[in-house]
Order: structure tokens, then C-alpha cells, then sequence
């Protein structure tokens, strides 16, 4: 049986006085997909920065090891487009080197990587680039890896692209994935649990059992037909 | 050769380069006016050094301290974009030298003075400069990449405020010892110029940092040299040659 490598009990998130989220818990078993729904400003962000120790919280959050190596795919990764900073350099800053970068380049669908590793990062599409930022979170190997809405600003085919990437990686190195999304389709098919939440929890199991019209009006205020 | 301007030419080159270095990362961080802004700061503290007969660079460290560290604490606190605090801290500090600051001094304060440096003089803006060349060399990756994703680079355990603090005492480092080649009033061309030129130029980070470098000691050398043959003042001599040296990079500026 596969292992808890993170339980959430009851976790309150406060910025400034405003409370952002309450009374949540979940957990997160090793190579298992857990999928976070729900609307903007629903909180999503703020629980991935809260499980990466980037916000105060009371309640508890507990990694199994405590010193797990975590991956994170930002939402606020911005590059000015006239930084002379190139791809080869970008992956550099965590010493990594050409024999790595290639390879991991293509695991997230990057053509001829070998001449894409001296473009500017300035100059990618948003989709390259994000897919750039992917590979480098992913090729030093996380056991777990939080991406928070990756697909966001991609079009259906890229969005598309970019999720079959990640289920190819996942199945290939098994990490555990939280993935924060405000949009249902592809995303939920492969995972493993739903946690809908819009400051509290709205709903949280197998996508099968909780994937219902009522449970989506629930996010999204409107009946939708599946 | 006489050894005064021997002394003047090597001061000039060590900061020249090491601000033309510390340059690219201010422009990526969107900071090309805080080393500007920072000369000013400091002019308390040079004021005090001219009115007492002390090195300009002693007396530029602690006001340039002060400032650094209000900027610090008011960023905590309000979270206010560093520029307009810098801009805040840097109107006062003018406001107060002013009050004190002798008519016959200001052009000195202003503009600086690179032909007075003797030998320690030297040395120790040397070994200040190299010292500084490489904390910044050591920070550099991590404050680019704090740039592009805080909460990306904390995750990667980069202490984020801890290296700005670190990053902006080596600006009051440089801008300290900047003040002495080309005062508080150009100071911010020292950092500024060489960096956008660089920028011009390059296809990678190392181009581009180390170019500023290159541009911002050659730019020293050759505005000391013009200094000795026209006897014009340097300060202002240094920025033209870089205002020059930028003009020419437009021509091989990388869309």
C-alpha cells in the first residue's frame, strides 16, 4: 500500500485579517495525483504556498519524510523580455548541465532541445516557457511536485500538450503531483482525488464519486451538464 | 608616469568595473535609478567628510548605512516598491545635506574628485572592489532568480530578503566608493550606462555581466586618461565616454 507522505488536519490560513482558508483537511499518498479545484480567489495559491512554508497557518501540515524534496511550478513566473538570460544559463542556476537539461527538456515536449537550450527566455511563448519552467522544476527529481495552474494563458492545444507531458513524467518517475487548477476536463481524468474548495472545503475524494453536476455548481454557481 | 595618477587610473578601473558588474543585476531588478537615487543618499555623510578633511568614502558608509537600512525596514513594513522608498529616504538626505553643506564644496560633492587618491586610497578601494566583485559573483544566479519567481527561489531554499540585504549593502559599498570617482550626482551613470550598453551587446547572462564589467572599467580608464590631456574634470569625462560607449551598442543591439 502506498504511503502518506502529507496530511493536512485542519489547517486555518489567515493574511492580514482576512481568513483565506478553513478547516481543511486532506492528505497525499506517494505517487497518487491530487487535484485542487475551485474558483479565483477560492484560495488554491495560498494552499500551495501554505504546504511549501511560504505563509503562516494553525492547524497542522505534516511531510512524511519532513525534509522531502518538493518541486514547484510557480503562477508568478515572470521573465522581462529583454533579460539576456537563455535557457542553458536558467537551468545553470541549479547546477545543472547540458547532459541533464536535454533530456528533460523532451520529457516535457521540447523539439530539438540542443538548439532550444540558447534561446532567451524572453523570447519563448508562454507555453515554451512554461514547459521550460516544468523541466527545470522536475530534473533534479522531486518526490513530490506542486504546480499551481500551469496551464493558465495556454491555448486548448498547448493546455492539452502540456498535460500529457506531465502524465508521461508521471508515469515514468511516479512522483507524487498537487495540481491547482479553475477549470475541470482533461486535468481531472487521471487524477487520483478532488479537493474543491472555496476558502473551506467544498468537496474531497475520487474524481468518480465526487465529480457530480451538483458538486460543480457548488464551484462554479451554475448547474453544469457533464 | 606619476604615481598620484597611476593611483587615480587603478581606483578608476576597480570601480568602475565593479559598478558596471553590480549594474547588470540593478537593471534587472528594475533598480538602474536606486544607484543613482543612493549617490544622494549619501551625501550627508559626504558633506561631513568635506567640511572635516576626511575620506568622502568613510563618510558616504554610515549615511549610506543609515538609508540602506531605513529602505530595508520600510520595504518589510509596507511592502512599497523599493524605488519609491528609495526616492522618500534619498529627498530627505539631500534636504539635510543642503543645510549644512558649504557653497565652495558642493561641485566636489557633486561631481567628485578621482585626482586626489593616494596610495591606501587605492589599495583599499581595490580590495573593497574585489571583495564586492565577489559576493556579488556568489549572489548573482539567486537574485535573478528571486527576480523572476520569489516563491519559486524561496522554495529552492533561497533566503530571499536575507541576499537583497546582502545585495544592497554591496550597492552602498560601491556607491560609496563611486562617489569618489564621480561624485553624488553621477554616481547612478556608473552603474546605469555600462550595464545598458552590455545589454545592447549580449546574447547571455555572462555577456552581459561581464560586458558591464569590461564597459564600465574601460569607460573609468579612458575618462582619466581624457582628464589628464584636457584637464576637464573626470567625473563628467567617465559618463560621456559610457554615454559614448552606449551610443555605439545601439548599433549591434539584439532584437
Amino acid at each position: 500500500m502506498a504511503e502518506t507522505i502529507l496530511k493536512v488536519k485542519n489547517l486555518n490560513v489567515e493574511l492580514g485579517k482576512e481568513k483565506v482558508l478553513e478547516d481543511l483537511d486532506f492528505d497525499l499518498a506517494e505517487k497518487e495525483i491530487l487535484v485542487i479545484l475551485g474558483p479565483n480567489g477560492a484560495g488554491k495559491s495560498v494552499l500551495l504556498r501554505t504546504l511549501l512554508g511560504l505563509h503562516p497557518f494553525k492547524g497542522k501540515i505534516s511531510w512524511t519524510p519532513k525534509n522531502i524534496h518538493i518541486g514547484y511550478v510557480p503562477d508568478d513566473f515572470d521573465v522581462p523580455p529583454d533579460l539576456p538570460l537563455n535557457v542553458k544559463e536558467f537551468f545553470h542556476f541549479k547546477r545543472i548541465n547540458l547532459p541533464e537539461i536535454l533530456p528533460a527538456l523532451q520529457w516535457v515536449g521540447i523539439e530539438n532541445p540542443s538548439k532550444f537550450v540558447g534561446k532567451r527566455l524572453g523570447t519563448l511563448s508562454r507555453g515554451q516557457l512554461r514547459r521550460t519552467v516544468i523541466a527545470w522544476v522536475l530534473v533534479d527529481r522531486p518526490s513530490v511536485i506542486l504546480l499551481d495552474e500551469p496551464m493558465v494563458g495556454i491555448d486548448i492545444q498547448g493546455r492539452e500538450s502540456i498535460y500529457n507531458s506531465l502524465v508521461k513524467i508521471w508515469q515514468k518517475q511516479n512522483q507524487a503531483i498537487i495540481l491547482v487548477s479553475h477549470e475541470i476536463g482533461e486535468v481531472v481524468k487521471k487524477a487520483d482525488k478532488i479537493l474543491a474548495l472555496n476558502k473551506k472545503k467544498l468537496f474531497y475524494g475520487k474524481p468518480e464519486e465526487v465529480i457530480t453536476s451538483q458538486n460543480l455548481a457548488k464551484i462554479y454557481g451554475a448547474t453544469i451538464s457533464l | 608616469m606619476e604615481p598620484q595618477f597611476l593611483y587615480s587610473l587603478i581606483t578608476g578601473i576597480f570601480i568602475g568595473g565593479v559598478a558596471g558588474y553590480l549594474g547588470s543585476l540593478m537593471i534587472t531588478k528594475r533598480m538602474a535609478l536606486v544607484g543613482d537615487a543612493l549617490g544622494h543618499v549619501a551625501l550627508p555623510g559626504v558633506a561631513l567628510a568635506l567640511i572635516y578633511g576626511f575620506n568622502v568614502s568613510l563618510g558616504a558608509v554610515p549615511a549610506l548605512i543609515l538609508g540602506i537600512t531605513l529602505i530595508w525596514l520600510f520595504e518589510m513594513r509596507t511592502k512599497l516598491p523599493m524605488e519609491a522608498l528609495t526616492g522618500i529616504v534619498f529627498t530627505a538626505s539631500v534636504a539635510i545635506a543642503f543645510l549644512f553643506l558649504p557653497e565652495e564644496k558642493v561641485s566636489t560633492a557633486l561631481i567628485g574628485d578621482i585626482s586626489q587618491v593616494g596610495l591606501w586610497d587605492t589599495l583599499v578601494s581595490a580590495i573593497l572592489c574585489i571583495f564586492t566583485f565577489l559576493v556579488l559573483r556568489k549572489i548573482f544566479s539567486k537574485i535573478i532568480l528571486a527576480n523572476l519567481s520569489e516563491n519559486l527561489a524561496k522554495v529552492e531554499h533561497i533566503k530571499v530578503e536575507r541576499y537583497n540585504f546582502i545585495y544592497l549593502a554591496c550597492i552602498a559599498i560601491v556607491v560609496a566608493l563611486g562617489i569618489k570617482v564621480t561624485g553624488s550626482l553621477l554616481m547612478g551613470a556608473l552603474v546605469i550606462i555600462p550595464a545598458a550598453a552590455a545589454r545592447n551587446f549580449s546574447r547571455n547572462l555572462f555577456q552581459y555581466s561581464f560586458g558591464a564589467l569590461l564597459i564600465g572599467g574601460i569607460s573609468c580608464l579612458l575618462g582619466i586618461l581624457a582628464f589628464k590631456f584636457f584637464s576637464l574634470p573626470a567625473g563628467p569625462l567617465i559618463v560621456l565616454i559610457a554615454f559614448l560607449i552606449f551610443l555605439i551598442s545601439l548599433i549591434f543591439k539584439k532584437i
